[in-house]
């Protein structure tokens, strides 16, 4: 079998991936995106370990994400139509009206 | 189950006249808060009960039971009041009535949230003053401010959100300096208690049940909590230097809310004093005896002289409200019948007076739209029954004989220069004293220059009579100060009753 | 008890019904009122004058008719009645001299078309009803609450005339000095209480009585506070003293009652003659007992006393006013009342009390017929040759006048005689202070004369100055019916108490007023005072010698000064002859500065200092407070600049924050070790 040290490997470098892209894009998309991928980062931790320990709980956390995080889509999907509608674009650093 | 009825009854009242029409708010209300009065006097009628409440004396119409359990500590509902809290619950309906009746002309706008307010304010006074349980009564205390907050900060003068947030700030945070006092006092007493029923807490330390807690032992951690409740409730009071934020407030307040403010909620602060640090701790307060007498002495003589260099009529009576609030400290660390009676008789004395007070600057000022001392003369001239009843309330304020003030002064003096907590107090008292002399100089210098002398205005507005609406209230509020100063033992007696009981035992 | 004086609480009560009537229902009553306080003080003098009979009876009556204050393990604070020889006396001056100028002011007020007149009568019965109040007290402590208001009523009259300037000043003048005193007098009763136990002025339990068995060493329930009892006796008895100076105008507190010489004319003879001013020195001779146990005290009194005397009488001398010759003279005389009873005439100054009651209610009274002929014109400069078209005033002033001054046989001079009497004997007997008031005293006798008699002169006699003097206003009835009544009394009222005439002629049992004085309560008795007090007396060769001697000297310097005023002031065209005085003239004629520097006092010093207070309370208090909050909302406006409103930014923030605690965490933890 695969040691687990892989699946952590490949996990962080997912997150990093994501994290990278949050703080980079402007684009709220691929924002929405970048949480994704940390997300499914999250994800693959929680299989490992299930599968490491022969526990099914994490895998159903990891069920319980996935179904988390189409409903965080749907509202992200929603907040990035507003922000279209409102600033005429996407680009997250164009939407400071909330500062201060 | 009186006392329930009555803060039930006031608090739908407000609901009531919150949603009623703006046309007929200010009379609906009036008609109903005569119903806490008429509740008020007829506990009043039927007290029997003897002794301090919080220390094992009888509490009229009482109620307790567990409302929910915390931990190892039940919370109680538990109400009733003794002969400290029973004259301030009818000072309340009374005050609370009049000064709805002294709002029809000056409010015109937003009528039924004004009045609504102004009793749901009642009822959590009402609450403040029957409740024994802390819990009860620190959400009524703290509820009091949400209602004043809002008076004064849509109804105010120019200045108003200043005032209003600057008095929300200030008492909320002493509120949460005493609230760190009093939790701290329930922790180190650990499980000899087992509620915040005050009387159980007032018995347990006055037991000498307090162990430390929080790395202080028990004497100290006894006189923190002290110094920490008294900064709370010397705010409320207020004492100089903690006082600041009476004269904006009452400035800036429409008139009948200055008289709730000052006529009121200024005795919160004394009545908890009295429940809490003076019942509780009496080893502490006659330990530091001198400090809290020079506060109150300075709390006299400086309250009377800010008061006597300020030019607004509403600024020279809050300020002398300082004044005459450290006559009350003063008598309450006399420990002795007249001084701790006489303390919770000036608070009545005080309600009654500086309300009438401030209701006749607000009849003035409904007419002439000024309260500055500069801008009128000889108003006597034209409206000389407004005149007369300030001017009789002015000599209340100063201590004329035969009414409430100077039976308050009187007791109090009486009972602090005769104190044998500290051999000083005769000269404490004595300079205290030396407060009538001021407040006779600036009430003097104010009636003559604006009731008296040759008709002078600068403003617009005709001067004419005020009408029955206005002068009603002040003839009622003329008529309790002279009774209650020519039978003061109406009240006195049952005060005693209760204050004797705090004078023994416990260190003293 | 006797059935009458059962009913002497009506004496008080009905003056005070005749106020509540007159403030009611006044305006709809015909006259304003004034009937009804005229029934009511005639009421109150008729029952006075039973309890006067009563009491001459040798019945007396000490009862608590009110508890005021129940003390649950304290002391009860009660109302009482004290009828004993003393409050009958002056109950009866009192009730006379009220109902005498109700009456008078009928002509004063209604007749001169004057307003608000049912606030007038209103302010006179309750004026006249604190007054009685103040006399039957039995106790301290409601001396002091109708002490008060006396105050109270003389602020509501001397501010009668609310409309003008002059009179709202001259009633705040009078409260506030008055007041001052006040204090000292209310600390006096609040320690009378503390050391006590009880402010009961006659019976076993009393407090002179209790002070004077503590004097003698026997152990009582007297609480001294750590000083000696005749040093704390001495500080608790100047203390009440101070609201006697007040009330009575006694130097330095005597510069409210000049001023209060704006209030109507009636009224200036109520407070002169018979209330106010006369309630600080009854209440001297109300608690004597108490005062004659301490010598300092007393030698206070009779020092403040005799000073006051002369200070008032020199500037008397200079005044352009009819009523403030008349003013400062009450000052004075008053002086002579306190120089009695530190001088250990406790009977010779309650004889001046009683003789100057008539006397000086007499002399305004006819000052406000003066003034009412007069058109309110108070000028003397402007008046002279009355006498002719005036004869009743003319003549009833003149019986005021020699009394005033001191001329045998009228009744100022047996009692201001007596006063100086009984000064001089105990001075003799090795007391230099005591000595050094006479001097005063005696000096003031002339300067009384001459004032007098100037006033006199200038007013009556010469030729008219003014139109208004050659065509006086008449006066009616109101007005002479009780100037005649006063005039038959100040002529006579001396006859009671010829204490010369019975030491000269040896005719035994004609100083009435010395038995008089001694019934009634055993500790309240001029017997028991005379044993009480400290003093020796001594004599100028036998006692007869000095009986004549000081009659002769006191007699010879009243002539004196009268002669003066008559070579100078007699002649039909006068000049201002004070005006020679040049300077001297200017200080007195500004009452030596006294008013600035109480002025100066008030408005020079206490309003700065609380100015200053302002700015501290608005700059430094509130300050903090506001710089409390300014510095939590600075420091809100820098923080908050974070929220920049960038997501990605947040995110950064977020990222770091979480790694800067891993590694606390891990720093804290040993992970990395």
């Amino acid at each position: 079998m695969v040691p687990p040290e892989y699946y952590l490997l490949l996990s962080a470098a997912v997150f990093c991936i994501g994290l990278f892209g949050i703080l980079t894009r402007r684009n709220a998309l691929l924002i929405l995106m970048s949480v994704e991928l940390m997300m499914n980062a999250a994800n693959i931790n929680l299989v490992a370990f299930s599968y490491v320990w022969g526990n099914v709980t994490g895998q159903t956390f990891g069920l319980f994400v996935m179904a988390l995080a189409a409903a965080e889509v749907a509202i992200g999907i929603g907040i990035v139509l507003v922000l279209y509608r409102n600033f005429d674009g996407v680009d997250v650093t164009e939407a400071t009206t909330m500062r201060w | 189950m009186i006392i329930e009825a009555l803060i039930a009854v006031t608090f739908l009242a407000a609901l009531v006249v919150f949603v009623a029409p703006d046309e007929y708010a200010g009379r609906l209300a009036a008609a109903l808060s005569a119903l806490p009065v008429l509740g008020s006097l007829w506990m009043w009628a039927q007290y029997d009960a003897s002794g301090n409440a919080l220390l094992g004396g009888s509490i009229a119409f009482e109620t307790d039971f567990v409302w929910l359990t915390l931990g190892s500590l039940d919370l109680h509902w538990f109400v009733g009041v003794d002969g400290i809290s029973l004259p301030l619950v009818v000072l309340t309906t009374i005050l609370s009535t009049l000064a709805i009746i002294s709002a029809w002309t000056p409010i015109s706008e937003r009528q039924s949230q004004f009045y609504g307010l102004m009793l749901f304010m009642e009822a959590n006074l009402l609450g403040v003053f029957t409740a024994l349980d802390f819990f009860a009564w620190f959400v009524f205390w703290e509820a009091v401010l949400v209602p004043m907050y809002f008076l004064i900060g849509v109804w105010g003068g120019p200045n108003r959100r200043y005032a209003a947030i600057k008095f929300f700030v200030y008492t909320n945070v002493a509120s949460l300096v005493m609230f760190i006092g009093f939790i701290a006092l329930v922790f180190g007493l650990g499980d000899s208690v087992s509620s915040m029923r005050l009387p159980e807490i007032a018995q347990a330390l006055r037991a000498g049940e307090l162990a430390g807690f929080a790395g202080l032992n028990a004497g100290m951690l006894k006189t923190v909590a002290f110094v920490a409740m008294f900064l709370g409730f010397a705010v409320k009071v207020p004492v100089a230097p903690l006082h600041t934020w009476l004269p904006d407030a009452h400035v800036e307040a429409p008139t009948p809310v200055s008289v709730m403010l000052a006529g009121v909620l200024l005795k919160m602060g004394t009545y908890a004093l009295l429940r809490f640090n003076f019942t509780m701790m009496p080893d502490v307060a006659t330990a530091l005896v001198v400090p809290i007498a020079g506060i109150a002495v300075i709390s006299v003589i400086y309250g009377a002289l800010l008061a006597l260099a300020q030019q607004d009529l509403k600024r020279i009576v809050a300020y002398s409200s300082v004044s005459s609030m450290g006559y009350v400290i003063l008598g309450l660390v006399a420990y002795t019948t007249y001084g701790v009676g006489g303390a919770t008789f000036q608070m009545i004395a005080h309600g009654l007076i500086s309300g009438l007070m401030f209701m006749a600057v607000g009849v003035i000022y409904n007419t002439t739209h000024t309260r500055m001392v500069g801008d009128m003369s000889g108003i006597a001239d034209r409206m000389p029954v407004t005149a007369g009843i300030f001017v009789a309330g002015a000599f209340g304020y100063m201590g004329l004989p035969l009414m409430a003030g100077f039976a308050g002064e009187f007791f109090i003096f009486k009972g602090s220069f005769a104190s044998t907590v500290h051999s000083g107090m005769p000269l404490f008292t004595a300079a205290a004293m030396f407060g009538i002399v001021i407040v006779a100089g600036y009430l003097l210098f104010a009636m003559q220059r604006t009731l008296f002398g040759p008709f002078s205005f600068d403003g617009d507005y005709e001067i004419t009579t005020a009408p029955m609406q206005d002068v009603a209230p002040l003839a009622v509020l003329l008529l309790l100060v002279i009774v209650l100063g020519v039978a003061p033992d109406l009240f006195f007696g049952m005060i005693q009753d209760a204050v004797n009981p705090i004078l023994t035992g416990g260190g003293l | 008890m006797a059935g009458i004086l059962d009913f002497a609480p009506a004496i008080v009560l009905l003056p005070f019904v005749s106020f509540l009537v007159a403030l009611a229902v006044g305006d709809r009553l015909p006259k304003g009122g004034a009937l009804a306080g005229i029934a009511a003080t005639a009421g109150s003098l008729l029952l006075a004058a039973a309890t006067f009979l009563t009491v001459s009876g040798g019945q007396t009556y000490n009862a608590t008719i009110y508890t005021w204050a129940e003390g649950l393990n304290a002391v009860d604070l009660s109302f009482g009645l004290l009828i004993d020889p003393l409050s009958a006396m002056m109950l009866l001056i009192v009730t006379l001299i009220a109902f005498l100028v109700h009456v008078f002011s009928l002509g004063y007020m209604n007749d001169e078309g004057e307003t608000g007149l049912p606030r007038y009568y209103a302010g006179l019965g309750l004026f006249t009803a604190s007054m009685l109040g103040f006399v039957v007290a039995n106790n301290l402590l409601m001396a002091f609450m109708f002490f008060e208001l006396v105050g109270l009523c003389s602020y509501l009259l001397i501010g009668f005339h609310f409309r003008e300037p002059g009179p709202p000043s001259a009633a705040k003048k009078a409260f506030l000095v008055t007041r001052f005193g006040d204090y000292f007098f209310l600390v006096g009763v609040v320690a009378v209480f503390a050391t006590f136990g009880t402010a009961a002025f006659a019976g076993d339990g009393s407090f002179p009585v209790l002070a004077e068995a503590a004097l003698n060493g026997e152990a009582g329930s007297v609480t001294t506070f750590g000083f000696a009892p005749q040093t704390w006796f001495t500080i608790v008895g100047l203390l009440i003293l101070g609201g006697v100076i007040g009330k009575s105008a006694q130097f330095p507190l005597h510069t409210w009652l000049p001023d209060a010489m704006e209030g109507p004319t009636p009224v200036s003879a109520l407070i002169h003659a018979a209330t106010m001013v006369a309630a600080g020195v009854y209440l001297v001779a109300r608690m004597y007992g108490f005062y004659a146990l301490s010598p300092n005290a007393l030698a206070i009194i009779a020092f403040v006393g005799g000073f006051t005397a002369l200070f008032a009488a020199t500037m008397g001398v200079v005044k352009r006013e009819i009523k403030q010759v008349l003013a400062y003279s009450t000052i004075s005389q008053y002086g002579y009342m306190m120089l009695g009873l530190g001088g250990g005439g406790y009977v010779a100054a309650t004889f001046h009390l009683m003789t100057h009651a008539f006397f000086k209610a007499l002399l305004f009274l006819g000052a406000g017929s003066v003034i009412i002929a007069m058109h309110h014109n108070e000028n003397m400069w402007d008046m002279g040759g009355l006498k002719d078209k005036m004869p009743v005033t003319y003549y009833t002033f003149l019986s005021g006048s020699l009394a005033l001054a001191g001329i045998v046989p009228f009744a100022g001079f047996w009692s201001k005689d007596e006063v100086l009497y009984e000064t001089l004997i105990h001075g003799l007997g090795g007391n230099p202070i005591l000595l050094g008031a006479y001097a005063m005293g005696l000096l003031a006798v002339f300067f009384t004369g001459f004032y007098t008699f100037r006033m006199v002169f200038l007013t009556f006699h010469g030729n008219p100055r003014s139109q208004t003097a050659r065509d006086p206003h008449g006066v009616g009835w109101n007005v002479k019916a009780p100037l005649v009544v006063l005039g038959v009394l100040a002529a006579t009222a001396g006859l009671v108490n010829m204490v010369p005439v019975e030491k000269l002629l040896g005719i035994k049992g004609i100083d009435f007023l010395h038995q008089w004085l001694d019934g009634g309560y055993a500790s309240l008795t001029a017997h028991h005072y005379g044993e009480l007090i400290p003093y020796s007396s001594s004599y100028i060769g036998s006692e007869a010698t000095t009986v004549a001697l000081g009659a002769g000297i006191s007699l010879g310097l009243a002539l004196a000064g009268a002669g003066l005023a008559y070579l100078l002031y007699d002649v039909p065209e006068p000049i201002r002859h004070t005006d020679r005085l040049g300077r001297i003239k200017t200080l007195l004629y500004n009452n030596y500065y006294q008013d600035e520097y109480q002025v100066w006092l008030a408005n020079g010093v206490t309003r700065p200092v609380a100015r200053a207070a302002n700015k501290f309370d608005g700059g430094i208090v509130d300050g903090v407070v506001n710089g409390v909050s300014s510095v939590s909302l600075f420091s809100g406006s820098r923080i908050r600049r974070i929220q920049t409103g960038v997501v990605s930014n947040y995110a950064a923030l977020l990222t770091l924050g979480l790694t800067a605690l891993l590694v606390a965490f891990g720093l804290l933890g040993g992970w990395f070790v």
